[in-house]
Parts: structure tokens; sequence; C-alpha cells
């Protein structure tokens, strides 16, 4: 298990590597001058040089990255452009408020799908099994920013339920719950009928194995033979979907944070980008990498756990 | 005893539950419902990067919060035109070059710095025209500081708009010396001190700006006790959040607002607090394909503006006929050419040109694409075949420019937007002749043009500005190098109790609003 651990921490610190070069490469590819850009027409050659100078634009790009590597290896991702604040305070600020929209949207989509697959798997063309299946792919199919509009229209606009913007009131843990509930509604709504076919497809697969048969045939209880033996084979491709959904929705809750106007990573991903504040766009990337690569490392690591034969694998 | 309730466990466990859910409902707030009490909810449309009206970097000041916390010398009335601040006696315009002003006495700025002083303007105007805003003190001298009280502002140049453009501006805005200077020379979003009627309680970045009545504001009381600014950067979210009562005022987009003109929200009102945005298509004269001003003629008769503000703006915005806005001296009712497709292919029929291909650069927005798409319509129809090039803003705002690459030479068409500021010289001081190749990418020049405008700054009467404006709108109708497309106005919806005020150039005057 040791050395699982230890080959997959270095294979994370490598993919997080490759990552911040792929990160830098495309981020000065962008066309446009970043200095024009983010200056605005009006700033002065002075200016623009100082701003050159201040974001190391006016050295070679390989010099670029070297001092970009060096900053980070000493915590250091810079300061905001324009409010000259330190990205890691921002990104810190915001960060939080991704992580429990992300966690929250999973968590309660895999508290209803995980059951609802079960019970398709238990119960095969069942009435259930096919209202499951019709649910499932009706909840994948529609786009999440327009379950967003349709639960504003619904529950704010219409009915005047649930709030439209922000994250609530900092220490107000009701009103921080209060304006989480359509924003995790609207990002986990997709997550259900994944996880429910996943899960369905895993249980399958594992209910027809000889063990569960063997099972069967001692008459242990249905109930044993689903929770105890089944379920625990079948949850660990469920898992990986987790790990990796979990990651993706670090830098995917972005729409629910522009229509509900939350603060999080992938907002200020999404602002950054267009006003080309490098030094904020470049740590909100890493940090997001750092945290897809934690989740999925902790996703493996659970998965070999439960599963020991795949420690033998990379 | 009821059947719901039949055993004491369940009554125990019901009472239990109520408690719970009581507790839960006590904890949670109700809607945090707009014009809650005292509190009025406005929509941000950016963050606030910089309250600096000195180190303020791209885009325009942020003198819609400014203007609620600092002092300036004069303001935008709510009749148009400028007003005397809260923050002195008088200002007086003596001739064309000398402006005299009194402070009030009293003005105290915060954290203890003392009352604002002539100084305090003195450093703050000298300090701004150093500043990447110079532009708006181009004809600022100096103050003359007479005393502690009163001075004059000295212009090395007449110059008619300085009051509207300059003074009542974001630029305008007067900071402390003393404070500045303590603070290193600059700031950013938290000012060393402030004298307005607001204070700033709480800044959440990314999430709202709190302001608070200034308990040492000895002016006129504000009309409301809080305002909670909260950043909403998507125009539909704003709306969406304005129809579930979150807010009282948001800005709507242009199909928002023709929907709005169809059915509004109960207990609302819009506002149009502006139309200071002049769209145009230009067109390269420098280009071959182009350099015929015939072609370029034809092309100024194939395209219908109207088709263009009823298509992509769903009839809201108003057509345009020059680069001068509605509203301001010099605005036309009539370009020097007119939708004629029959007249347009005969003049390319005279200039010996068929099959013409060409591209049409625009930024990749909803509104610029639908217009390019009817402009690509109108010159299919006169035998001109149109690419578009949607872009994003990066390439899109360089691609003139000759510092930023080779693109201007290729650039053919494109859909331009530009702000225009309350003088109606703003909008010209990007075709001059040192405006080619940065922004003036139509690439050409006139004598009389140079003339005008120059004459224009300086003179101050309304009817012979008037006569220089139009003018000069018929020397570039006469390039052939712009088809004048759409005022897009900027809207706002709010409370039907609300009585918001705007800057001519619609930033909100938060501090000035009151209830109706």
């Amino acid at each position: 298990m040791w050395s699982y651990l230890l080959k997959r921490i270095l294979l994370s610190v490598l993919i997080v590597f490759l990552a911040i070069l792929a990160l830098f490469i495309t981020l000065h590819s962008i066309p446009g001058d970043p200095i024009s850009i983010a200056l605005g027409p009006r700033a002065t050659p002075e200016i623009q040089a100082e701003y050159a100078a201040r974001m190391h634009l006016d050295k070679p790009l390989y010099h670029q990255f070297v001092i970009f590597i060096g900053n980070v290896l000493k915590g250091d991702l810079g300061n905001d452009l324009f409010s000259n604040r330190s990205v890691l305070l921002i990104l810190s600020e915001q960060l939080p408020y991704t992580i429990v929209l992300a966690v929250t949207a999973i968590g309660w989509s895999a508290l209803i799908g995980i059951p609802l697959g079960c019970l398709s798997a238990v119960k095969p063309n069942s009435l259930l099994d096919k209202i499951t299946g019709i649910v499932s792919v009706g909840t994948i199919a529609i786009p999440s920013f327009l379950v967003s509009i349709w639960a504003i229209l619904i529950f704010s606009v219409g009915l005047k339920w649930l709030p439209v913007i922000g994250a609530g009131e900092p220490g107000d843990f009701g009103d921080q719950i209060y304006h989480l509930i359509l924003p995790a509604f609207a990002v986990g709504l997709g997550w259900v009928g994944y996880l429910a076919r996943m899960v369905r497809a895993s249980m399958l697969e594992v209910m027809s194995e000889n063990y569960i048969r063997s099972a069967n045939a001692f008459g242990l209880k249905s109930r044993t033979i689903i929770f105890k033996y089944a379920l625990k084979v079948a949850i660990l491709p469920t898992i990986t979907l987790i790990g990796v959904g979990f990651g993706a929705l670090l830098s995917g809750t972005v729409f629910a944070e522009i229509i509900f106007s939350r603060p999080g990573i992938g907002k200020i991903i999404y602002n950054m980008v267009l006003a080309r504040n490098f030094p904020v766009i470049q740590g909100a990337v890493l940090i997001t990498i750092g945290m897809y690569v934690i989740v999925t490392l902790i996703a493996d690591l659970a998965v070999s756990w439960l599963d020991p034969r795949v420690r033998d694998t990379l | 005893m009821s059947k719901i309730l039949q055993t004491r466990r369940q009554l125990l466990q019901t009472i239990a539950f109520a408690g719970i859910a009581g507790t839960a409902v006590g904890k949670f707030p109700g809607i945090a419902y707009a014009a809650d009490g005292a509190t009025l909810k406005i929509q941000f449309e950016r963050e606030l990067d910089s309250l600096d009206p000195g180190y303020f970097v791209g885009g325009s000041p942020p003198c819609d919060v400014n203007w609620a916390l600092m002092p300036a010398l004069v303001h935008y009335g709510r009749g148009g035109g400028w007003i005397p601040s809260p923050h002195v006696e008088s200002v007086v315009a003596r001739d064309a070059t000398h402006i005299d002003f009194t402070l009030r006495k009293g003005m105290m700025w915060t954290n203890g710095f003392g009352e604002v002083t002539t100084e305090d303007v003195a450093y703050s105007y000298d300090r701004e025209a150093v500043s990447e805003w110079k532009g708006d003190y181009v004809a600022y001298d100096h103050v003359e500081i007479k005393d502690k009280y009163s001075g004059t502002i000295v212009l090395n140049q007449p110059f008619a708009p300085f009051m509207n453009t300059t003074l009542a501006s974001g630029t305008g805005i007067i900071i402390c010396k003393k404070a500045v200077e303590a603070a290193g020379g600059k700031f950013t979003t938290e000012q060393p001190a402030s004298c307005g009627p607001y204070l700033i309680a709480e800044h959440r970045p990314g999430q709202v700006l709190k302001l608070r009545s200034n308990p040492e504001w000895n002016g006129a009381k504000p009309a409301y006790e809080n305002i909670d600014c909260l950043f909403v950067t998507e125009s539909s979210a704003a709306a969406l959040a304005y129809e579930a009562g979150e807010l009282d005022i948001a800005k709507v987009s242009a199909d928002t607002y023709a929907r709005y003109l169809k059915e509004i929200p109960a207990n609302s009102s819009l506002t149009v607090a502006g139309a200071l945005q002049y769209m145009w298509m230009g067109m390269n004269t420098d280009h071959p394909k182009l350099k015929d001003i015939r072609v370029r003629q034809a092309i100024q008769h194939a395209v219908d503006a109207s088709a263009v503000v009823q298509g992509a703006y769903s009839g809201t915005a108003e057509q345009s006929y020059g680069v001068v806005c509605p509203g301001l001296t010099g605005r036309r009712d009539k370009a020097g050419y007119s939708y004629d497709p029959t007249k347009a292919k005969a003049l390319l029929e005279e200039a010996g040109v068929s099959g013409l291909k060409l591209t049409l650069r625009t930024l990749n927005n909803q509104e610029r694409m639908l217009t390019a798409q009817i402009i690509q319509a109108n010159l299919a129809a006169i035998g001109v075949t149109v690419e578009i090039i949607p872009l994003d803003g990066g390439p899109f705002w360089d691609m003139g420019q000759e510092k930023k690459g080779d693109t201007w030479k290729e650039l053919e068409l494109w859909i331009m937007r530009y702000s225009s500021g309350p003088d109606p010289y703003e909008p010209f001081q990007w075709f001059v002749r040192g405006q080619v190749g940065v922004w003036n990418w139509e690439r050409w020049s006139s004598d009389e043009f140079e003339d005008l405008f120059a004459k224009g700054v300086a003179e101050t009467d309304t009817g012979k500005r008037e006569a220089i404006y139009t003018r000069m709108q018929e020397i570039m109708d006469e390039t052939g190098a712009y088809v004048y497309l759409t005022h897009e106005p900027e809207v706002f919806i709010h409370k039907s109790s609300l009585s918001p005020h705007f800057s001519p150039t619609a930033e909100m005057i938060v501090g000035a609003f009151k209830e109706a």
C-alpha cells in the first residue's frame, strides 16, 4: 500500500507540473496584447512599460515560466493586477464557496443516485427501473444552466421561496444554506442520472457473479447480499466517477456561480480571463488542478483500499 | 384524540419535529428582499478594482461609488448639465480660462485628516493631470490657492467641455492630500480618507459593497441609510434577481428591455439613463478592395440601419445618423446617405466591381453578431459576399492598431462601438489625424476636420458648436468610410418608489438616489 501511495503521489506531482506548463503555454498563446487588454486604451507608454516589467512580460517566455514556478514553490502566486491584493488571499476567500457548492451538489446527487441505481438493478425491467431510467437520462440530458434558469423562475421569481443571488451572510449558517439550495440543485441534478446509471450497470454485472449466486444459494438475506457483498464491489467505479466528477465540478460550477452571482473559483477564472488578469488566472487554475489531483488521488486510494488488486497497477 | 397522534410517543415525536422545524425556520432568514427597511439594494455590473481616480487601470473610473464617498467641485444635476456639489459654496467660470471656487467650511475628512481644503483640490487635479486620465486634463494648467477654502482653476486654453467632462466626471474627484501621501501616494479599494454622504462599511470582493450613511457628514442627509451594492455581472441574472425582489434597481439588456416594454413587473419603472454609445460599420479606406470611394458609397447605400435596430436590438436602440449621440449638440436626424440598394448597385457598376468578397470583423456577442448577419444579407442583395469573422475582445481591439501587428493591413469592414461623454467633442477626438493607425482605423484625414476639431473644443457658443460638429460629421460621411448603425440606450429597471439619478454616461449616482 505504501509503495502504491508513493507512486501515486509522484505521479500527481508530475501531473501538476505538466498541467502548469500547459496552462502557461495556453495563457500566453491567447491572441491579443495582454497589456492593452488589461490596461485599456488610455494607458500611457510609461504605465504599459511599468506593467510589463511588473508582470515580467518584457522577458522571454521560458524565463517567465521559471519565475512563475519559482514563485509557486515559494507559495507566492503574485498580486491581482487591479486591486493589488494577494492572489492567494483572493483564492482563499473564493475557494471555500466552490468546494461547498461542489460537495453539496455531488453529495445530494450521490444520496439519491446510488440508491436509485441499486433499486433499478435489484428489480431490472420493473416499472421502477423504467421510471428511473427515464428520469436518469432526462437529468443527464438537460443542461445545467437550463435547470438553473427554470429553478430560478419557479422557486425565486414565481414562488419567491428561495434567493437568486449571493452566497448568504458570512457567519450566518442558515442564510448560507438557504443560498446554497438552488445552485446545488442545479449543479447536482445531472449527476443523479449519471450515478444511478453507473451503479445500476455495475450492480447488474456484480449480481450475476458466482459468489452472489453462492450467497443466494446459502440463503443469505437479499439485503445482506446487496449491501454487504454486491454494492461493495459495484461501488468501485462509482467512487472513481465521483472523484473525477468532483474535480470537474471545481471548475464546472462556473455557470452556477455566474447565474446565481455566487463567489467562487469558476466565476473568478471567467472574469479574469476576460480581463487578462494573468496572476489570478494562473493562481486559480493552479489551485483547481491541485484540488483535482488531490481528489482523484483520494478516490484512487479509496478504491485500492476496497479492492487491493488495483495496488499492483498504476 | 385525533387519529394522527394515536400514541404518546407519536405526540412527542411530532412536538420534537415541530421544534426542530421551527428552529430551522427561525434560523433560515426570509429572502433578503430589496428595500428591506432602509437598505437599498442595487446591482453593480463589475467588481470594484480601484477607487483611486489617478491610478485606475482599464475601463472607466469608478465614479458611481466615488461620488457617494468623495468630494468634488461639481456634480451632474438631475436636469442635465452640472451643478455645484454639496462640498462647495460656489463654482463660477469667471472667463474662458478661469474657474473660481469656494469650498464649504467644516467638510471633514474621515480618519482625522481635518477639513477639505484648496490644497486638496490642487493636489488632486495636479495628480490627475499626469495620470493615465490626463486626456481629461489637457486644458488644465494649475490651481491658484487663495486661501484654505477658495481658489481658481486656471486653464491653458479655452476648453468648453471642462466642467462637464472633467470636473463633473469621475476624474474630477478630490482626494485628501495628507491621507494619500501617508498611504504611500496611491491606494486601491481602501480609501485612506473620504468625505461624502456614505462610508464603506464592508467590501466582500465579488459579492457586495455595503455603504452606510456617514455620521460625520454635515451636508444634506441621504435618502437611504444603507445601500448594498451587489456585484451581478450578468444582466440576465440581474433581471431575474430584480424580478425575484432581491434588487431595487438593475441594468437591463436590449432583449430584456424589449420584454419589459411589453410587460413590466409590478410596481416597477424603466429609466433610460442615456444613449451615449455610437455603433457604426467602418471601412478601411487604404485597403485595395475599398480604395475606390464609389465602392464604399455603394456599401453605405446598401446597409439598412433600421433593420439592425429592429432585428438586433428589438427596436430598443435609436438609429444613428452620425457619431454625435442623442441629446448632444450636433446630433443629426439624417445622414449624408440613405438606404438605397438600387443606387448601391449602380455605384458598384460604375466602379466596375463585381463578385466582391469582403470580411466583416465583429466582437462575438449576440447583438453584434445579429448586426453582422443583417449587414451580410444587405450586402448580398447587391452582390457583395461577406464573410463574418467573430472575435474575442483581445484580438478585436488590437486589429486596427499599427503597433499591435499587421492585421490593420488586411482589415476591410468591422463593426465598432465607442462610448461618448456628455460633450460632443469626445467622439471626434478618435478620428483626427493623430489617431490614424491608433483608433482611426478608417485611416483618412482632412485638414478641414483638424481645424474644426480645434475650433469646436474652444468654442462656447452652442449655435456655433452645432454648426462645427454637423460639418465634421458631413466630412466623415464624405469619406464613405462609415455606415452609422445605432445608439444603444442604457436602461435600468427599478422600483417605482425609487427615483434614481444617473450621470450622462449612465453611471448610477447612488448618493443622490431618493424616494419617488
